[in-house]
């Protein structure tokens, strides 16, 4: 193998992958991807519920409110008359700036503790608030309202849970964004190597190439590494575009680059099997599938599966080891064992796809000349 | 070097492909500075000859040295002494001429000073910057002569360096080629066109189903195999003899002594316009000696 060899024919590839309209395309797509998971967490993670609440004793009830509404935006009121007017009569139409009111009167719960019957005022702005969710608030403070007046509850009940969900579970969407593009845009690799390989083949280039200092091992290095170097820079950028950049970083990485590995070989693979631009792609494209499936069998959505046949099969493939890694890695949840696995499973099958297209290369390579 | 430098040697070369012997056994030399010409119809053995002459192949037995190199044990030197326009286009078509030009000067390690030069030795510098897929089919030619020529390599082969051109694009190209010879490079050309090989080709080996059948320079071939005679053209019939109808155009043969005589007459009564020899053409040697067409 010849370094200068392989690097003229990376350095020309890299400058004609950008010439050529498809695989720029490819290029590109990973990006979309990213930029279009970036608008749609901003459009469902980015609402916060805006409350206007009149609570001069700082009542219990208040609670109800912040425990329902993690990211709940409090604005505290004058008196309850603002409250009432910023929501209108019950059944009227107004545009208001709050989802929820409350306005809770001094003392509400030493008069509920003393056995008093005192008035609270809650308001819901039917159009941020459903109607289920309006009801389990209205139960909930009663509910509050009742645990004030009387502490002892009537009957004791004890709670197990089994198998209990991860906290904050939709807080993790957004690493989930990042971790599903990620995984995408491995397909690059995938369809871009045997894409440029069955080139040169189309083309008659390669036979160029064989009468030049270059040798086939060169011509498969060269375009071997300028897949590998497009594939990392569009991993790292979708992350950096979707804030993969959290949790376990330096995890994070190494499962980027062990993706990025894994799709250029098996790109490899596909090159050494197809000679034609359509039929890679073809076989790429039937691929895809098995870097966008794993990434609903892990983290939080492989509850959602559970223990099932298909969780079985999709266990079997590589990138599944891949999205649990990563996923892992965002959400602080790695453990050695897992991520041991996780590692040794992929960096196997980069060694095993490595060594099968390098047979399948050397006995083209004998014949490459006559094509 | 000098002219009398080997630069092609090869010893009864064969390649078989299966069952079928594509290659039957050929020996020739061309020497240093000439162009030889390799000369036959489709599927003759030509371009299994140069594939083999320019290691892309490794011949079934037989061996050849080229430029000083055996095709089989010394690949890495053959390719650095040797450049190959093949007979199909083989360019990268999305980019430009200098950035294939470019390339090519990256992987032989060359200063990319040397596009510029060849661009102007075939008359593309000022398209240099266009992609390759807006030249037209002669510049493309000329553009893998160009790249063939980048590292300075002694030895040349071109495999039909004229198919599919127009006669303007093909007389460029050949122009480039007897350029490259008079500045010392080796030539090896392949073609079944026999004008082509006649006007540019100081010798010529016609090879038919694999095997080389004549091997001598066109001039040579040619006279032994053409009529010695001439076809004078009169502006006016000459008068018939022994009773026979005027002719404007007569046949004399350079052996009979009566016809050089017939010639002076002619030429005193000023009716001659011109004489052409009646030597054979390289195509009609070549159906002689082959005992087939060029189709």
């Amino acid at each position: 193998m010849h370094p200068r060899s392989i690097l003229a024919i990376a350095r020309k590839d890299a400058l004609d992958i950008l010439l050529n309209k498809t695989t720029l395309s490819l290029l590109l797509t990973p990006i979309v991807l990213a930029l279009l998971f970036l608008l749609i967490a901003n459009l469902l993670g980015g609402h916060t519920t805006n409350a206007l609440i009149y609570d001069p004793g700082r009542s219990s009830v208040e609670q109800v409110l912040k425990s329902a509404y993690p990211d709940l935006k409090i604005t505290y009121a004058n008196s309850s008359g603002d409250v009432a007017a910023a929501f209108g009569p019950d059944g009227s139409h107004k545009t208001t700036a709050y989802a929820l009111g409350l306005a809770v009167p001094a003392g509400f719960d030493a008069s509920l503790s003393s056995g008093g019957h005192p008035r609270l005022n809650f308001y819901v702005d039917g159009s941020q608030v459903s109607n289920q969710q309006s009801q389990l608030l209205l139960s909930a403070l009663t509910n509050t309202s009742r645990g004030i007046a009387n502490p002892q509850p009537p009957a004791t009940i004890t709670v197990a849970t089994v198998n209990p969900p991860s906290q904050n579970a939709l807080l993790n969407i957004n690493q989930f964004y990042a971790a599903a593009v990620l995984m995408s845009s491995l397909l690059v690799g995938t369809t871009l190597v045997p894409g440029i390989l069955a080139e040169e083949k189309e083309k008659r280039t390669l036979r160029m190439l064989m009468v030049s200092p270059a040798s086939y091992s060169d011509v498969v290095a060269g375009k071997l590494l300028v897949g590998l170097v497009y594939q990392l820079l569009l991993a790292a950028l979708v992350l950096v575009i979707n804030g993969g950049f959290t949790g376990q970083v330096p995890l994070v990485l190494l499962f980027a680059l062990l993706g990025s590995f894994f799709s250029v070989t098996l790109g490899l693979l596909l090159g050494s099997f197809f000679q034609t631009t359509s039929s890679a792609g073809a076989a790429a494209g039937m691929l895809s599938m098995i870097y966008i499936i794993p990434i609903f069998f892990v983290g939080t959505f492989a509850q959602l599966f559970g223990n099932n046949p298909f969780t079985t099969i999709v266990k079997v493939l590589p990138p599944y080891y891949i999205a649990d890694g990563v996923i892992n890695a965002l959400t602080n949840q790695s453990t050695t064992t897992g991520t041991a696995l996780d590692v040794g499973v992929v960096l196997g099958c980069i060694v095993l796809l490595l060594l099968v297209a390098t047979w399948l290369l050397r006995r083209q390579a004998a014949v490459v000349s006559t094509i | 070097m000098n002219e009398l430098e080997i630069m092609i040697e090869t010893h009864d070369l064969r390649r078989t492909f299966g069952t079928k012997e594509a290659v039957a056994g050929i020996s020739f030399t061309a020497r240093h500075g000439e162009i030889f010409g390799l000369l036959g119809p489709n599927g003759a053995g030509k371009t299994t000859t140069i594939r083999m002459l320019t290691g892309q192949i490794d011949p079934t037995s037989g061996h050849a040295i080229v430029a000083g190199c055996d095709v089989v044990k010394d690949h890495t030197r053959l390719k650095e002494r040797i450049g190959v326009v093949f007979e199909e286009q083989n360019l990268y078509e999305r980019l430009s001429a200098r950035n294939n030009l470019r390339f090519s000067c990256w992987l032989y390690g060359l200063p990319e000073s040397r596009v510029d030069e060849v661009l102007q030795l075939v008359h593309l510098r000022d398209r240099a910057k266009d992609p390759v897929r807006a030249y037209s089919n002669g510049m493309k030619q000329r553009l893998m002569i160009a790249r063939a020529l980048l590292h300075r390599p002694p030895m040349l082969f071109l495999d039909e360096p004229s198919k599919g051109l127009d006669p303007i694009s093909a007389r460029e190209v050949r122009q480039a080629i007897q350029h490259l010879c008079q500045e010392g490079t080796t030539i090896l050309l392949t073609t079944h066109l026999m004008e082509e090989a006649d006007q540019l080709c100081r010798r010529v080996a016609f090879i038919v189903n694999g095997h080389i059948v004549a091997n001598d320079t066109p001039r040579n071939l040619k006279l032994s195999h053409g009529q010695k005679a001439m076809t004078v053209i009169l502006d006016q019939p000459e008068q018939g003899q022994n009773g026979n109808a005027p002719l404007s155009e007569v046949t004399l043969s350079l052996d009979n002594p009566a016809d050089a005589e017939r010639l002076a007459r002619l030429m005193a009564q000023g009716h001659v316009r011109a004489i052409h020899s009646r030597e054979a053409t390289l195509e009609e040697v070549f159906i002689e000696v082959a005992g087939i067409s060029l189709v």
